[in-house]
């Protein structure tokens, strides 16, 4: 079995573990790595029995902020035991802090000795177009304001005109009205003959006359 | 104007007042302060947010870019942004921050561009060609020769290897050994998780270390 392939399960706690966790070379960590797996009999390794040991790759993905010193302490420690015991992370480890090192020696470069007169002008140039650009707004506010003004000017205008229009408009003229005779009611009216009798008194006699629309005759009985 | 900023910033109209310029008083000032009294209406706010920040943005980009010019042609136009934008700044948040996004954007923008026109490409490369032709005592005539070729060689192979990471490693690369940016920073400017950050920082070290290794010993 190739030893590179053996999983350690960091939470298992399983028989056999080797206290010692010794890999100081690479020889020594694919001997050990073989001997773990014969008496394993198994491609499991317990690590919880490791406090201090970890994988080279567990080293890799904290190794970014070991080098920034924000690690806690334990990781630390255990970061630390590993470079201890592991040559292919010290050797790794050395190389990124002794390139860091060259990089952050650099010399920083200064800006140009016509840094500062380029860019006051760009910004001259800059103010000038923010003031044109706010002119520019301005004037085409006023603009629209002018032209939407004629517009409801001659709208009124116009309006007005209409109703002029309207005042000066031909009267109707209308035919003359004509009185005109009205024919007599020549309809035949049902004669209502009422006798009252003389002896009924006057006003009674009167009202009926009146409200029956008939027609006093007097009539005296020669004597 | 003035008057604006003096009403808005009793602490300036006061250090005036006491014989210590405005000038005086924004240097010592917080970036937000400044920011502040730029905003109302102190012109000289902004020369002290250039002062600040041209040495250190020109740094940045001229790592990311590799190209010295059009570097400070980017930081130019990093301030012109600044000077039309930042009434539109999110005070809550770090100037810093918002100045180095505007800054890395545009230097990605520029990387882009040149991928896509190999011509600028070409024109960068003879330019840094006719750079090795300059005489050295234009660089740091107190130098002994021998210092000075060896400088210039070591800065020039650290900028190649840099040169050399890919573009989204070597933006956080910049940031972080360069420009000191703490990983929630970098994470803001280059619009990343914080775990993208780590795991970007980790790779482009380890690859700095593998290029510059071989010529280290």
């Amino acid at each position: 079995m190739n030893p590179a392939n053996i999983q350690i399960r960091s939470h298992l706690n399983g028989p056999g573990a080797d206290e010692s966790a010794p890999y100081g070379s690479d020889r020594h960590k694919t001997r050990w790595l073989a001997a773990c797996t014969a008496r394993l009999g198994g491609t499991i390794i317990d690590a919880a029995r490791y406090p201090y040991s970890m994988r080279c790759s567990e080293f890799k993905d904290l190794h970014c902020s070991f080098v920034d010193d924000t690690l806690a302490g334990v990781e630390l420690v255990r970061m630390q035991r590993h470079i201890a015991e592991c040559a292919d992370c010290a050797r790794l480890d050395a190389s990124v802090r002794r390139s860091l090192m060259l990089v952050r020696s650099l010399q920083p470069i200064e800006p140009s000795a016509d840094f500062a007169f380029r860019l006051d002008a760009r910004l001259r140039e800059c103010r000038l177009s923010q003031a044109s650009v706010t002119g520019g707004r301005f004037r085409t506010v006023a603009a629209i304001g002018a032209i939407a003004s004629l517009i409801m000017l001659g709208y009124v205008a116009e309006t007005m005109k209409v109703t002029d229009q309207r005042h000066t408009l031909p009267e109707i003229v209308l035919p003359p009205a004509v009185a005109m005779a009205i024919p007599p009611d020549t309809t035949p009216v049902p004669s209502i003959v009422a006798s009252v009798s003389a002896g009924m008194p006057i006003w009674p006699a009167a009202l009926l006359v009146e409200q029956g629309g008939l027609q006093t005759v007097s009539y005296t009985q020669p004597r | 104007m003035a008057t604006a900023a003096r009403k808005t910033l009793p602490a300036l109209a006061h250090a005036e007042l006491v014989g210590s310029t405005i000038r005086d008083r924004l240097r010592t000032a917080e970036d937000s302060e400044v920011v502040s009294a730029f905003l109302s209406g102190e012109e000289r706010a902004f020369s002290e947010l250039v002062e600040r920040y041209q040495t250190r943005l020109l740094n940045f980009i001229y790592r990311t870019i590799g190209d010295r010019e059009k570097a400070e042609d980017l930081v130019q136009e990093v301030f012109i942004r600044v000077y039309r934008h930042l009434h539109r700044f999110d005070r809550s948040k770090k100037f810093s921050t918002w100045v180095y996004t505007i800054a890395s954007n545009l230097a990605k923008n520029e990387l882009r561009n040149r991928s896509r026109n190999p011509l600028v490409l070409f024109q960068t490369i003879t330019k840094n060609w006719q750079d090795e032709e300059r005489p050295l005592q234009f660089e740091d005539p107190g130098n002994r020769p021998d210092d000075l070729f060896r400088k210039r060689d070591i800065r020039e192979k650290v900028e190649e290897a840099v040169g050399q990471l890919p573009e989204h490693h070597r933006n956080v690369f910049v940031l972080r050994e360069l420009e000191g940016k703490s990983y929630e920073e970098i994470a803001e400017i280059t619009h990343t998780n914080l775990g993208t950050v780590k795991s970007r920082l980790n790779r482009a070290r380890n690859s700095f270390a593998e290029i510059i290794g071989p010529w280290l010993g």
